[in-house]
């Protein structure tokens, strides 16, 4: 232990730049982990801990198909008291105005208290003396007013609202006046959502949530809990068509579901950070390896074991791991608040609404961390603490045998570059696994990997050719550089493969979004033709149920310019056999065909198909239903309807980049038909083309008035509101990268400096001959800019294959979608300038201390 | 307010419902959602009752005029209604039971503006209690739901009321009774027996001073019965003699009533008697004590507070709610030469309905032996006692 103390630890502590940027490096790769990880976490948890508040002890809970479930049908089910306690419920959310002028949106739960009570806790904060539940009546007494609310304690106290203090409930377009009449304490269930609750009578919540006639569910609390099993069994053959039975974790895991692919592909960015991490400990090791050879010579003739040696590089590792993964796991946590900011828009936009907040760090996140980050580096470790355990005695008398430079051309490197990318040309042709795309990533992993073993073949190829360009370029300070360089290409190797690693997942990933971008720009170009569209000024995910009442509705479509009106209505709808929630929409196809512009995929002549599905049992589906679910025109899709299964026959596949959920869509009469009359969730309206739709648009908000909550956007601003929403989506995939061009940057300005320090004796010579502070300045940014340029040029290569990977692969497993190829020349000549810039400035330091050199060091 | 409730179970659902609303009321101090409260009208009753209405329910008057089996139904135009079976059953081997069943309904806005199905108009409830006389075992059952999706409700026009699966409803003349609770339960057919007997002036039973204060009240009061009782799940075949009582009314009792006593007593000499009074808070009974005394071909004769006197006799301390019931009561009708003791077949016959009404009181099976005219009489009955448990009536009144 002393030795390694001696050996390892005091050399560390010699050159602590380097361990330093390694560990921060490490730091950095574990926190972004740790980072994405919970808050993937928390977005599911924020949905699960909402759902275990609402199911409270529900046992079972009876569901419709879309749009719920009928209440007369509850009369059908009285047979259901036999296996315990039936609850109705209507489960929504909306957002509450407070007198403080806060917005903050709520779950709100509709409830008969006279039946719900055994289900969940109702303590409420006017009632606690004594410690006693309200009895039912008086909890109906509370609720029973259409204008009572009970909010939380917490909830409370945070906006500064009291009994009988007014608030208003937004739900749809409209901004409901109510008043608190109680208030929860700040105790189990309301403290896990963290107080954005909301419940209210059932009969309240019909009314204003526009229900009437409907329940979202029927919850079911078993007398004999341990016959869930049976129950569950036995309820399922009695049920009436068009009802189903399960638990209600169910929901959650749809939502987990839901979520699979987007949090996938998130962790997988995430760890392109710590990769970078590993390689910067590889490159560590190995410079420790290469610059003690003679020490190891030492040790070994001394004594020492192989299996010692090997100990102590590892143990070196091992030491920076452990500090990466102490260090990382809080500065992770930290990064996942930000990262919550960043993804929770996204999930609430496209997904599901639930409020994440990042869950305290617990013994498991701290074990995880020391899991990934110990075993890792420890792989990363072994390759040079191997080569250090076979240093020989000998080279304890042979001076300076690593600086002997290689003359012939590296072959192993060329070997495993080729092994690497026929491997990932091989496994992006594999399917998906489970709707993941494994495969994909393993194919852009091993492209990853061969282009570092990749980079040793450019240093080399840059040695023999690189000389005279750079004498021509940058005079005696390029020749100088490029000798240097030239000198340690082994050395650098490590280093610059990572950089290289992360400038190409840059690369790619501009790539796919300036692809994505671009497609959805000319999507909406095309798809977008309505001049106005109304939505409810909720910020609801799509396949939310806020509708627009019919009064506006009336007002929109008696105004004279408005000559076609398309109302759009959405519901979720468990699909096949592993539930997946995909959206069902119903629109006016007569209206979409005269005025609308879907883009068909297939068949050619789309609209001709869908015009047939008008008047029967037929759907037009997004091609990402289709991809997912593969289904193609001319087949027939089974979907749940309160009438029990129906089959709809697909005719067309369209290009929607709205969710990659799968949306399928019938005509309004064919909804109706089956769905029953549904109000609007949103309206598109056509205009007289003589018509301003700035004007039109003003002169319908003054007819609604402003007590109405109604969105209504003209075409620019929808389609800028669009690439809004797109931009937002990708910012945190930004985020996560420009993290891991940092580690990388770190590691070269690491490896840079651990050069200079090693050449001292030269460059003291250097300056002994007459070279100038500002030339040996210069020279150590050139080798730093160089290096950003080599990488950074192979970065883009090695990113236009990663890019395909993503585009034609891992996109089209996760999302479905087609994305049409685009360069974004422009981002990457500026990325180019910048990362060149970049490492040239990480050479700064390095430059500094080797400048600082003086030639008495020459000895 | 007025106090007394002419029924037997009259009084206890009169109760029942000012609980719920006193709850309410205290509960968050708003009246509107409530219109119920000001309907009940338990303070300013004077002034409503000028039109005739209160809170937009209509008040019992005199002059209604009956017709069976119309008015078995339910009358929604008035605030609480309630149908009260209580009787005496017995297994072929004498093993004896009682029971009884209650169906209330209380209005608590007649008409919401919630076009919702859940919009609660009224609420409903419901007690099942059976007494084992020989274990001595006092078992009861509740419901409390809102009409909803018809998890509860009355029919008006014809004898149809629920309460979930338990229901009473017409077979010709006689009446299916069925309410069972996971093990407990009475599945019955009540013969008409001796058919419907009006109480107060014809069937107008006055509770207060209040114009208004009155409910109308009839009864049936000995109703041959047959079935089957189960308790713990056991199912017994069992015949007997049953009393219903059926009662609506929108205002009723008044702030100095603290409880009442209600007897409905069958016995062996053919005669039936209906009596009740109500407790006054200065320990006085209250004038607007009544009865009914019906002879065996139903001719019946009503009885005024001055007719008769109820003593409490022997006592018994619930231990649960440490109330202090009298179980067994003197009763003397000078004017008719009846003297009769009156005792409780068990003593435990105390029930807690915080489930559904929310009070707690003394209702149960009791035997009768006396004299009549000189000659002994013995019979069978059921006694009701309120306002004796948890918080006194008064407190609860008396907070308004």
């Amino acid at each position: 232990m002393s030795l390694f103390l001696k050996f390892i630890v005091r050399a560390v502590l010699r050159d602590p730049v380097r361990g330093v940027v390694t560990i921060a490096g490490l730091t950095l790769g574990v926190a972004v982990v740790v980072a994405i990880r919970l808050a993937n976490v928390s977005s599911v948890q924020g949905f699960e801990a909402a759902l275990e508040v609402v199911a409270g002890k529900t046992s079972l809970e009876i569901v419709g198909a879309g749009v719920g479930v009928p209440e007369t049908q509850l009369a059908e089910l009285g047979w259901l008291r036999q296996y315990g306690r039936v609850s109705p419920v209507i489960d929504r959310t909306a957002q509450l105005e407070t007198l403080d002028g806060s917005v903050s949106l709520l779950r709100v739960l509709g409830v008969d208290v006279l039946r719900d009570q055994p289900f969940r806790e109702y303590r409420l904060l006017r009632f606690s003396e004594g410690d006693q539940e309200p009895s039912p009546q008086e909890l109906l007494a509370v609720l029973l007013d259409p204008t009572s609310v009970v909010l939380t304690e917490r909830f409370a106290v945070r906006h500064g609202v009291n009994l009988e203090t007014p608030v208003r409930l937004r739900v749809g377009d409209t901004a409901h006046p109510m008043v608190v009449r109680g208030l929860l304490l700040d105790e189990g269930p309301a403290r896990v959502v963290d107080g954005h609750l909301a419940v209210l009578d059932i009969a309240t919540a019909q009314w204003l949530f526009d229900r009437l006639g409907w329940l979202d569910r029927v919850e079911v609390q078993l007398f004999v809990p341990d016959g869930i099993d049976i129950a569950e069994r036995e309820i399922a053959a009695r049920l009436p068509k068009g009802l189903r039975i399960q638990r209600p974790a169910q929901r959650g895991r749809q939502v987990e579901r839901m979520l699979a692919a987007f949090h996938f592909n998130l962790a997988a960015l995430s760890y392109i950070a710590l990769v970078v991490g590993l390689f910067l400990v590889y490159n560590t090791v190995a410079v420790s390896v290469i610059s003690r050879r003679h020490e190891i010579g030492v040790l070994r003739s001394l004594g020492a074991r192989r299996s010692l040696i090997l100990g102590f590089f590892l143990g070196e590792a091992a030491v920076m791991a452990v500090l990466g993964a102490v260090l990382g796991t809080p500065a992770g946590w930290l990064l996942a608040q930000g990262a919550v900011r960043l993804t929770s828009p996204t999930v609430n936009t496209l997904y599901v609404t639930s409020s994440a907040t990042v869950p305290q760090l617990g013994f498991e996140d701290w074990l995880l961390a020391g899991l990934i980050a110990v075993p890792l580096s420890l792989i990363a470790a072994a390759i040079p603490a191997a080569e250090a355990a076979r240093v020989t005695p000998l080279a304890a008398v042979r001076d300076a045998e690593h600086q002997v430079n290689h003359r012939e051309f590296p072959r192993k490197p060329v070997v495993a570059a080729a092994l690497f990318l026929g491997l990932g040309a091989w496994m992006s042709t594999l399917e998906a696994v489970g709707g993941l795309p494994l495969f994909g990533l393993g194919a852009a992993l091993a492209v990853v990997f061969g282009a570092a073993a990749l980079v040793p073949i450019l240093l080399e190829l840059m040695r023999r050719f690189g000389r005279g360009m750079l004498t021509s370029w940058c005079g005696v300070e390029g020749l100088l550089a490029h000798a240097n360089l030239s000198a340690a290409v082994a050395r650098l190797a490590v280093s610059v493969a990572a950089l290289v690693i992360s400038l190409a997942m840059l690369a790619a990933i501009a790539i796919m979004i300036g692809s994505f971008r671009e497609t959805v720009t000319y999507w909406v170009g095309q798809t977008l033709q309505a001049d106005l569209f109304v939505a409810t000024a909720d910020r609801a995910p799509i396949g939310s149920t806020a509708t627009i009442s019919a009064a506006v509705e009336r007002d929109i479509r008696t105004h004279p310019d408005v000559v076609a009106v398309d109302g759009f209505r959405s519901v979720d709808l468990p699909y096949g056999p592993g539930g997946d929630l995909i959206i069902l929409g119903a629109g006016d196809f007569g209206v979409l065909l005269d005025y609308g512009g879907l883009a068909f995929k297939v068949p050619a002549e789309g609209a001709a198909a869908m015009r047939t599905a008008v008047g029967r049992d037929a759907v037009v589906v997004t091609e990402s239903f289709s991809l997912k679910h593969e289904v193609g025109v001319g087949e027939a899709i089974s979907l749940d309807t309160p009438h029990g299964p129906r089959q709809f026959r697909v005719v067309a596949i369209y290009y929607d980049y709205s969710s990659d959920r799968g949306l399928v869509v019938m005509d309004k009469a064919t909804f109706a038909r089956h769905f029953g009359r549904q109000r609007p969730t949103g309206l598109t309206l056509y205009l007289d083309p003589t018509a301003n739709a700035e004007e039109v648009r003003a002169e319908l908000l003054a007819a609604i008035g402003p007590d109405r909550r109604i969105f209504i956007r003209t075409n620019a601003t929808l389609r800028a509101e669009v690439l809004r929403i797109f931009d937002s989506t990708f910012a945190i995939t930004y985020a996560l990268e420009a993290i891991a061009i940092i580690v990388a940057i770190l590691g070269v300005a690491a490896t840079l400096l651990t050069l200079v320090l090693e050449r001292r004796r030269e460059l003291a010579i250097l300056r002994l001959v007459g070279a100038g502070r500002e030339q040996i300045r210069r020279m150590v940014v050139v080798e730093a800019a160089i290096l950003g340029l080599l990488s950074q040029g192979t970065g883009l290569v090695v990113g236009v294959v990663l890019s395909l990977i993503l585009i034609y692969v891992i996109n089209v497993q996760s999302f479905g979608w087609t994305i049409q190829f685009h360069l974004p020349l422009g981002f990457l000549a500026q990325s180019t300038i910048l990362i060149t810039v970049t490492a040239a400035l990480a050479g700064l330091y390095p430059a500094r201390v080797a400048a600082q050199i003086v030639g008495e060091r020459a000895r | 307010m007025r106090t007394r409730s002419d029924g037997m179970g009259g009084g206890l659902s009169v109760d029942c419902c000012t609980g719920v609303v006193f709850r309410a009321l205290k509960g968050c101090r708003w009246t509107l959602g409530l219109a119920v409260v000001s309907g009940m009208g338990l303070l300013g009753a004077g002034q409503e009752l000028v039109l005739g209405t209160a809170g937009g329910w209509r008040q019992a008057e005199p002059g209604y005029s009956w017709e069976f089996p119309r008015d078995h139904g339910s009358h929604p135009d008035y605030r609480v209604e309630w149908w009260y079976y209580t009787g005496n059953l017995e297994t072929a081997d004498h093993r004896r039971f009682g029971y009884q069943v209650t169906f209330f309904r209380v209005g608590v806005d007649p008409a919401p503006d919630n076009p919702s199905r859940w919009a609660v108009r009224d609420l409903f409830m419901a007690h099942l209690a059976v007494t084992d006389i020989e274990t001595g075992r006092h078992l009861m059952a509740e419901r409390l739901n809102r009409g909803g999706v018809g998890w509860a409700g009355a029919e008006p026009g014809t004898l149809s009321v629920w309460n979930g699966d338990w229901a009473v409803d017409l077979d010709g003349e006689a009446q299916r009774l069925v309410a069972v609770d996971r093990g407990l339960g009475v599945e019955l057919r009540l013969e008409s027996g001796r058919g419907v007997t009006l109480h107060g002036v014809a069937g107008l039973s006055r509770k207060g001073e209040g114009q208004g204060n009155a409910s109308q009240y009839y009864s049936m009061t000995r109703m041959p019965t047959s079935g089957r009782l189960s308790v713990d799940g056991t199912w017994m075949a069992v015949t007997g003699t049953s009393w219903m009582d059926h009662e609506f009314g929108t205002t009723f009792l008044e702030s100095s009533q603290v409880g009442w006593d209600w007897f409905s007593l069958q016995l062996d000499n053919g005669l039936d008697l209906m009596l009740f009074q109500l407790r006054r808070s200065d320990g006085g009974v209250d004038s607007y004590s009544a009865g009914t005394r019906v002879e065996p071909l139903g001719q019946s004769t009503s009885l005024g507070a001055g007719e008769f006197t109820l003593m409490p006799m022997r006592r018994w301390v619930s231990p649960s709610s440490g109330a202090n019931y009298p179980i067994e009561w003197r009763i003397e009708l000078p004017d008719w030469r009846t003297s009769l003791t009156v005792e409780a077949m068990v003593e435990a016959q105390e029930l807690y309905t915080e489930a559904s009404t929310g009070v707690t009181y003394w209702e149960g099976a009791v035997s009768v032996s006396g004299l009549t005219a000189g000659l002994p009489v013995n019979g069978v009955g059921y006694l009701e006692m309120t306002g004796y448990a948890g918080r006194p009536m008064s407190e609860v009144f008396g907070s308004w």
